[in-house]
């Protein structure tokens, strides 16, 4: 049995006619949820075929975007392609699409032209910039939005001026995180009302909001986020020591995990210091604490540090890699990573899902091939398996 | 009417993930009761402090519009009225151990499901629910170093660095409400509950999907998601005064990529048109062909003849994208954020006003509901026991025992004067 079909929104249809990462992972999202995601790419295909690295010459950013959803390839800007599109648009309860801004009325498919087919559609429009606002027809991409929103400026060795995540895609699948959270809420809402509605979802709201606690102090206390090294502005312990061999990862978020961190360095009277008697003191006084901390974990190795700190009920770990992490008992016990024994480009791994269903499980399907279900996916449309339209719209 | 309207959320996390899930249900409608144990959310005892409380910033943001509940050193006498709780919710998040869980006399398991048929239970851990590491602690930092984000910061060699944004766990936040949210879809079509799991390392390897494909068995090695890790840091182009990230899209031609071409003619530097070390020999863009890091002095030459805000001008102007590297405050008060509304006053209590963002996406047809003023520990403990049908003598004997603490109990606030 298809895993997705079991999921908490099983019975819901999906039109997905976004490109590059935050609208599709959007769709990718709802598809592990159970839904039945219908890919529309142009006949050119979704730009990300060609994004390298590619496996067995497939882009592996389309393959991870692009799970658990059918595919089918329509030319939208043709009069007969953007018909069909608003047929298969009246047959689903969900539209999601993240052209730059202004582009979807010249195709004929906003919501208002939408919302008259299908009453009860969700429509999804992810943007850049928002759809108002001097930069909202600008254009956008992840280390743009990394740039725009802060979230670069708060990475980076101390006195730095900035860092970057070099790591792009991260901000586009936050993105998609926000839409698939306001989709569900509306979804929910048309149980009660039986309306739809459209939803607007910004890069620039997702970088926002995935930096929530570092803006709440922002907003709340004016403190501006900057760069710390590993350190963080809310908490002390809460950073990387050099032990004798590799780097310690350490937190003491409360009363009793500071004793226990104490306890593990073997400073029990550091715990009744009054310098750090409560965690602002111990923020406050960072610096005199670390003098203390950081040469006693320099003398001795990682593995000694990891047994005493889990011992004592601190939080600590090592930084991994994927050579490393792929392999770890506790990412393969939770299935947080998935491997797709694809049709045509081999085993790729991708991420499991996030969420772990008791009672309607989710699970991880490969990417159709581009256009593999045209046929009938429009068959179906038209009343007829291999009617004219679906003829002359496939890729 | 609100998205939600009538759903009672009950939660029992601290930090940042379990909060800011159950925050946004509210924004959406939803009632929340915070249940705070003895020690209190560590969030709240957190830098910076909001001034004029004993919480920090990030409590207020996160909690605010809950009502709490506080357990006190004796929670096992409570646990009829965490029961009652129960009964009577929609959704139950939380993020504490089994342990602790069984001390308020709650004990997931089959039975579980069976004592609350119609409960949404959203279990947030740092580790995942099954495997070695699901009882061991985490945290933010801990978490990103695990699923290897540090890796893409920094020098490998120097000290670590890590995001600062608290990306794990404003991720599981995510994904907890949308669990929540799918979970109460599922519950309208077969009026049954359930219990979902996230986790901090999940979330995170999660939202590393491109990078997992990235690394499975490419092609050769090309592309930021297989060189990324071992890139230098990337600090954004010198210009006149701050740095800049741009990027130019759309197809290259056999004229070049149109407004790049445009771009470099303009910035005086046609001479790197046709030099074979750029990506289609200078005519697509600097990209992420191998020698961009060695090309960068050349074009910064001519970009630091231009001031960071008319160079981005100027890129926009051909088609290109591009941002200075905002500082947050610069980001919230730039007026793209202000036309999109994000920055809201609301009620901190005692007639005070604070800011808070709003719900980070927008509805055609309804408005969430942001609400104001985050709540003392304990602050409403009597009233939800008198809500729940428990009678003053009662209540007044479960404080003495140490079961529950209200706010008007002394020892419920006990910082010492110098942390607030």
């Amino acid at each position: 049995m298809d895993p997705a079909a079991r999921g908490p929104l099983a019975g819901i249809r999906v039109m997905d006619v976004s490109i590059m990462a935050a609208g599709p992972w959007t769709g990718a999202l709802l598809g592990m949820l159970g839904a039945e995601v219908i890919k529309v790419e142009p006949p050119a295909g979704d730009g990300t075929r060609w994004v390298m690295p590619t496996q067995r010459g497939m882009g592996t950013n389309f393959i991870a975007m692009n799970v658990n959803k059918k595919d089918i390839v329509i030319d939208m800007k043709s009069g007969e392609g953007r018909e069909t599109a608003m047929a298969l648009a009246s047959t689903c309860d969900i539209f999601i699409q993240n052209f730059r801004v202004g582009v979807i009325e010249k195709l004929g498919l906003d919501y208002e032209t939408l919302r008259n087919v299908s009453p009860r559609l969700i429509y999804c429009a992810i943007s850049g910039f928002g759809e108002t606002g001097p930069l909202a027809r600008a254009g956008c991409a992840d280390p743009i939005m990394q740039a725009f929103s802060g979230f670069a400026r708060s990475n980076g060795a101390p006195g730095d001026e900035v860092e970057a995540f070099r790591f792009t895609g991260f901000i586009d699948l936050a993105t998609a995180a926000v839409a698939t959270e306001a989709i569900l809420a509306a979804l929910l809402e048309r149980e009660a009302s039986g309306e739809g509605q459209k939803v607007e979802v910004s890069m620039l709201e997702a970088a926002l909001e995935i930096q929530s606690s570092r803006i709440a102090e922002l907003l709340g206390a004016g403190l501006v986020p900057h760069a710390r090294g590993s350190e963080s502005p809310a908490i002390a312990p809460d950073r990387a020591f050099q032990s004798q061999d590799h780097e310690i990862f350490v937190t003491a978020h409360d009363d009793a995990e500071w004793r226990g961190f104490c306890a593990a360095i073997e400073q029990a009277q550091l715990a009744e210091d009054p310098r750090f008697a409560t965690n602002r003191l111990r923020v406050a006084n960072v610096p005199e604490l670390y003098a203390i901390v950081a040469p006693l974990v320099r003398a001795r190795p990682a593995i000694w540090w990891l047994r005493v700190f889990k011992r004592h009920g601190v939080p600590c770990g090592l930084a991994h890699h994927f050579e490393i992490f792929r392999h770890h008992s506790q990412v393969a016990a939770n299935d947080m990573i998935a491997r797709l024994d694809t049709r045509d480009w081999g085993e790729v791994s991708v991420a499991g899902v996030p969420w772990h269903f008791e009672r309607t499980p989710c699970g991880v399907t490969p990417p159709a091939r581009p256009g593999e279900n045209t046929e009938e996916i429009l068959g179906a449309l038209t009343g007829s398996s291999n009617s004219g339209t679906a003829a002359s719209v496939r890729g | 009417m609100s998205m939600i309207e009538g759903i009672r959320v009950v939660e029992f996390a601290e930090g940042v993930a379990g909060p800011l899930a159950a925050v946004r249900l509210s924004d959406l409608g939803a009632r929340v009761i915070k249940i705070e144990c003895a020690q209190g959310d560590w969030l709240r005892h957190a830098s910076p402090c909001m001034p004029g409380a004993e919480y920090s910033a990030a409590f207020f943001e996160l909690n605010r519009g809950k009502r709490s509940l506080a357990l006190g050193p004796h929670p096992q006498g409570a646990t009829q009225l965490v029961d009652g709780l129960l009964e009577r919710a929609d959704v139950f998040i939380t993020d504490r151990s089994e342990a602790e869980l069984k001390q308020a006399g709650i004990v997931p398991g089959d039975d579980f499901g069976n004592r609350y048929p119609r409960l949404v239970m959203i279990a947030i851990s740092p580790w995942g629910r099954r495997g070695p590491w699901a009882a061991r602690k985490g945290s933010e930092l801990t978490a990103q170093a695990m699923a290897g984000y540090t890796r893409y910061l920094g020098v490998h060699g120097q000290p670590a660095r890590r995001l600062g944004a608290d990306v794990a766990s404003a991720g599981t936040g995510m994904f907890a409400m949308q669990a929540a949210l799918a979970a109460l879809y599922r519950r309208k079509r077969d009026g049954k509950g359930q219990r979902v799991d996230v986790s901090l390392l999940n979330s995170l390897i999660s939202m590393k999907s491109i990078h997992l494909a990235a690394q499975s068995d490419p092609d050769k090695y090309a592309g930021p998601r297989v060189g990324g890790a071992n890139n230098p840091p990337e600090q954004g182009w010198k210009t006149a005064d701050e740095p800049i990230f741009f990027s130019f899209g759309g197809s290259v031609g056999a004229e070049g990529r149109p407004g790049w071409v445009a771009f470099i003619k303009e910035t005086g530097l046609s001479h790197l048109l046709d030099d074979p070390r750029c990506d289609k020999s200078g005519r697509s863009s600097t990209g992420f062909g191998a020698y961009v890091h060695a090309l960068r002095p050349e074009y910064e030459k001519a970009f630091t003849r231009y001031p960071a805000r008319e160079l981005a001008e100027r890129i926009r102007c051909h088609t290109g994208s591009a941002s200075v590297y905002l500082r947050a405050d610069e980001t919230l008060a730039h007026p793209q954020t202000r036309a999109l509304d994000i920055v809201r006053e609301v009620d901190a209590g005692d007639g005070r006003k604070a800011r808070i963002r709003a719900f980070p996406a927008r509805f055609s047809r309804l408005r969430p509901a942001l609400r104001g003023n985050a709540p003392l520990r304990g602050e409403h403990t009597a009233e939800i026991a008198s809500e729940l049908g428990f009678d003053s003598a009662t209540l007044d004997r479960l404080l003495a025992e140490g079961a529950l603490q209200s706010a008007a109990t002394p020892e419920t606030q006990q910082l010492p004067a110098a942390a607030r």
